[in-house]
């Protein structure tokens, strides 16, 4: 487990998703990297029924890099807290729903291909939200660094020698505040939980 | 025209807006029935104002019935005079009349002059007590009736078995009852012989029925103690059965393996009849318990991937323990009927070659408790508890991640935790009505407290199979402590995939067969070597009682007398397939499970443990130490080690002693002197005070000096030596 950095790309007019992700794809085959499967994370909303007070939502978030364990983020008004269980959490999430019910409109999810090219590890993954395309995520760990600040630099390297001068790469914002501390894998599953968020919004508008 | 403008009008909206989709469409609440505006319009009543009028009431009865009036001008102008509300307003109109008629009553009595209210006296019971004394006693006397008719069968039989002295049938089915497991089926009383409340998955059952024996074959049986029960066990369980394990060197032609499938003499079967039910159910167990064994032993040789396979011919499984060295398992089965397992030739071959190969009675006791630990570890689960059944990924994720390493983690995952899953899953169906998440959480986790009893329980069944033995063969078994929290701990696949690792039963077996085949043979070194070495003794000491796989020997090497001054000690790990040796110098050697590498590794030892005494004998003498070397350059090359070598001078420097230690060769000793005695001038050497250098080497012939042993004769050699001459 090293640090990842979760980088948003943008889709040019008149291109397609897919198109952009097998540009990616040769351009990282080209680097001389191996393709290692597929990976999917997904996110569930639930908001917590008018009864029990002020409204707090849940997000369960699943990512097939730690495949046994299931995320759950509360955003309660200002604090966030998690919660990191086993795969019958997603059970007793259902039997939690005369409390918390599910914005099934809003499950959305990263899915695509999965690169290693020595210590690093890339995906490219392509962001759904009721099979409608969103936009296109890069995640990027570097495996053999648990420090964000000791790593940066490097991530930010690849990144920009990757991705081409026309993206600006900047530190995530979840991690600005933790550059000196452990990177756990949880940290991957905010920095989703924001992007995902961000997708939701661009698109919500109608939904407010 | 030109200039008009577009005016949309809409109506106003009539009814709410119940939903705006995401999709910007509106979703209206249907407009209300008349029932339920009635309903609506029935909320707004309010009740406090009637209870103020009730205070009118009671001041002034006549004003309720303007209210009254008021009310029916008030329906009769709402609708026509079948209006829904009739029925609930005339039973209220009553119960008014009625709170107004008491209200006038209470109030005419408190004035005590027209009325007067007094106490009533409750009516008498009428109340006969000998009737109720003839009833008692009829029923009692029937209650005795029935209770003397059944005293009276249960004497007449117990008096007609005794005469006929015959068990209890009944007494006999309880003792069963109490070590076995019974249940009243349709038909008949049926018992259940298998593991499997005890952890077991075997799928073969083990049912057996329990009847009553005939009469008369009971009475036959009586005299010599038969019961009076006979208990059903199906044929395949019949017989005696055990796991015989063997180890032996490596057969060429298989004929000769046929020994170990052996049993004893046909006539089981009716000698078996005569048995006690209880060694019947036992053996029939015991048989269950084998078969499962067994079983699983051929399917993970089948499974296991080993570099030279292993092999499961008929109810046989070879493995290879060590080069040369064939671990054979066997199951015998002698079931009385049917002799197909029991090849007639082997009986014959057991004759001849039973002597030879003994079976290894620890590693069948070590199978046994293999077992056992894998039926203990299915139903102890480790805690933290209701967490312990991580579910795996969802078959979506699965797919997610298709290349090989993640579905056969994938596929691993779910099929440990199955089981698991099933427990947790109905504990979780059951319960669970919680009110926010966290506490949900939190509950969820002290349920462990609940599960605690269940846990005891399963201690009971757990000790009723599970015969307490001071032996630690039971490994790591069932998921880990460390699989349980590997969701929590959002451990990654390559994690999941480590700890998906687990030994099989066979793998463990051939473990400890191999261990057993290193320390015994290492074991035989050592003894050959202290017989074959008798000049500084060899000690060792085993301590090989802790595990099965690995032990430790503590090699000392001294010489007798001289314990004190010099010795030498190492220690030999002695594991599965290597040894790992610790020398007094802190080096550590790892041998493979050749022999000759640790003999050779003894006998170096033994040579530099001979060097250092010498040393150490010498600064106990007051010699002085010149120079020593272990590994000479000098001489023939050794075959072995290289040659070592010391020179020791005297107190006063006139002598000197030169020892070379070859492990080929063994000790020679030489001395020099000076003055040398042979100095004679020459014309090269003229001057007497080359004397003084020291003279030529000469040797020791050691074997013909006093002494018990080397240093002993070092040391008697050093004493004359220093002795002014």
């Amino acid at each position: 487990m090293g640090v990842t950095v979760l980088q948003q790309y943008p889709v040019p007019e008149h291109k397609t998703g897919t198109y952009v992700i097998e540009l990616l794809t040769k351009r990282i085959l080209a680097l001389g990297a191996t393709q290692q499967g597929q990976f999917l994370v997904d996110c569930e909303s639930y908001l917590s029924l008018p009864q029990m007070g002020s409204t707090k939502t849940v997000h369960i978030l699943h990512n097939s890099e730690q495949p046994a364990s299931v995320f759950s983020i509360l955003e309660s008004g200002t604090k966030n807290i998690h919660v990191i269980a086993d795969g019958l959490f997603d059970l007793l999430m259902m039997k939690l729903s005369q409390h918390y019910t599910s914005k099934k409109q809003t499950k959305i999810e990263s899915k695509g291909p999965r690169f290693e090219l020595g210590d690093f590890c890339v995906k490219f993954g392509s962001v759904t939200m009721n099979q409608n395309f969103k936009g296109i995520l890069i995640e990027v760990e570097y495996r053999p660094c648990v420090m964000a600040n000791a790593v940066w630099g490097l991530l930010r390297e690849f990144l920009q020698g990757l991705l081409g001068p026309s993206i600006t790469v900047q530190p995530p914002q979840h991690l600005l505040s933790r550059m000196n501390e452990i990177y756990a894998p949880i940290d991957t599953i905010y920095q989703y939980l924001e992007h995902f968020s961000a997708y939701r919004k661009v698109t919500g508008l109608r939904s407010a | 025209m030109a200039n008009s403008v577009n005016i949309s009008i809409e109506a106003p909206i009539e009814n709410q807006i119940q939903e705006i989709t995401y999709d910007g469409q509106e979703i209206y609440q249907a407009p209300l029935s008349m029932s339920e505006n009635l309903a609506r319009l029935a909320q707004k009543i309010d009740f406090s104002k009637s209870e103020d009028e009730y205070c009118n009431i009671k001041k002034e009865g006549e004003t309720s019935v303007e209210v009254k009036s008021d009310e029916d001008s008030k329906e009769a102008g709402y609708q026509s005079s079948q209006w829904p509300w009739e029925s609930v307003r005339n039973k209220l109109r009553n119960a008014l009349t009625e709170v107004c008629v008491l209200a006038d009553v209470l109030s005419i009595a408190k004035e005590k002059r027209y009325m007067v209210l007094d106490p009533v006296q409750p009516e008498q019971v009428e109340n006969r007590p000998m009737v109720q004394v003839y009833g008692r006693k009829k029923a009692l006397a029937a209650a005795a009736a029935v209770l003397m008719a059944g005293v009276d069968r249960l004497r007449a039989s117990e008096t007609m078995r005794t005469a006929r002295n015959m068990p209890d049938f009944h007494i006999d089915l309880l003792r069963l009852r109490q070590n076995w497991r019974l249940k009243k089926g349709s038909t008949g009383i049926v018992g259940d012989l298998s593991y499997r409340t005890a952890g077991s998955k075997f799928n073969q059952t083990g049912v057996f029925e329990v009847t009553k024996a005939a009469e008369e074959a009971t009475a036959g049986a009586g005299a010599g103690g038969g019961a009076a029960l006979r208990v059903a066990v199906p044929p395949e369980l019949q017989g005696v059965a055990f796991i015989s394990v063997l180890c032996q060197k490596e057969v060429v032609c298989g004929a000769e393996q046929e020994e170990v499938a052996t049993a004893a003499a046909g006539g089981a079967a009716e000698a078996e009849l005569a048995l006690h039910w209880q060694q019947r159910l036992e053996a029939a167990q015991n048989v269950l318990f084998c078969k499962e064994l067994f079983a699983r032993l051929a399917a993970e040789a089948v499974q296991l991937d080993a570099s030279i396979p292993h092999m499961v011919v008929g109810n046989q499984i070879m493995a290879t323990v060590l080069p040369g060295i064939q671990l054979l398992i066997g199951l015998c089965h002698n079931n009385g009927q049917n002799n197909s397992n029991t090849h007639p030739e082997s009986v014959k071959a057991e004759g001849a070659a039973g002597g030879k190969s003994e079976h290894d009675h620890v590693l069948e006791h070590s199978l046994h408790q293999l077992l056992r630990a894998v039926h203990h570890a299915n139903t102890h689960h480790p805690f933290p508890h209701p967490a312990t059944g991580p579910l795996g990924p969802s078959k979506r994720r699965c797919v997610a991640g298709t290349h090989s390493l993640h579905t056969t983690l994938a596929a691993h995952y779910t099929r440990c935790t199955l089981h698991s899953l099933h427990t947790t899953l109905a504990a979780h169906y059951t319960r669970c009505t919680l009110h926010s998440l966290h506490t949900t959480l939190a509950a969820h986790y002290t349920r462990c407290t609940l599960h605690s009893l269940h846990q005891l329980l399963r201690a009971v069944h757990h000790a009723n199979t599970h015969h307490p033995f001071p032996h630690p063969a039971t490994g790591p078994l069932g998921p880990s402590k460390r699989r349980c929290v590997a969701g929590p701990m959002a451990a990654d696949r390559y994690e999941l995939l480590e700890m998906s690792k687990e030994q099989s039963l066979l793998e463990q077996i051939i473990q400890q067969a191999q261990h057993f085949f290193m320390r015994r043979r290492s074991e035989y070194v050592l003894d050959t070597i202290a017989k074959e070495v008798k000049d500084p003794l060899i000690v060792s000491h085993w301590n090989a009682l802790n595990s099965p796989t690995q032990s430790c020997v503590k090699i000392n090497i001294m010489a007798y007398g001289y314990d004190a001054v010099c010795r030498t000690s190492l220690v030999v790990h002695v594991g599965e397939k290597t040894l790992k040796c610790i020398c007094r110098d802190g080096r550590v050697r790892h041998l493979s499970y050749e022999l000759q590498e640790l003999r050779d590794l003894i006998y170096c030892q033994i040579y530099q443990h001979q060097m250092t005494a010498v040393q150490a004998v010498g600064r106990c003498m007051g010699w002085q130490l010149l120079a020593s070397s272990s590994h000479l350059g000098s001489g023939p090359v050794e075959p072995l080690g290289n040659a070592s070598s010391c020179l020791l001078a005297s107190p006063n420097g006139d002598r000197m002693i030169a020892i070379r230690c070859e492990p080929s060769v063994g000790i020679q000793v030489f001395i020099a002197q000076s003055p040398r005695k042979d100095f004679f001038a020459s014309e090269l050497v003229q001057d007497k005070k080359w004397e003084n250098l020291g003279g030529a080497f000469k040797e020791i012939k050691l074997e013909k000096m006093e002494g018990k042993n080397f240093l002993n004769k070092m040391e008697l050699l050093m004493a004359c030596l220093s002795s002014p001459s």
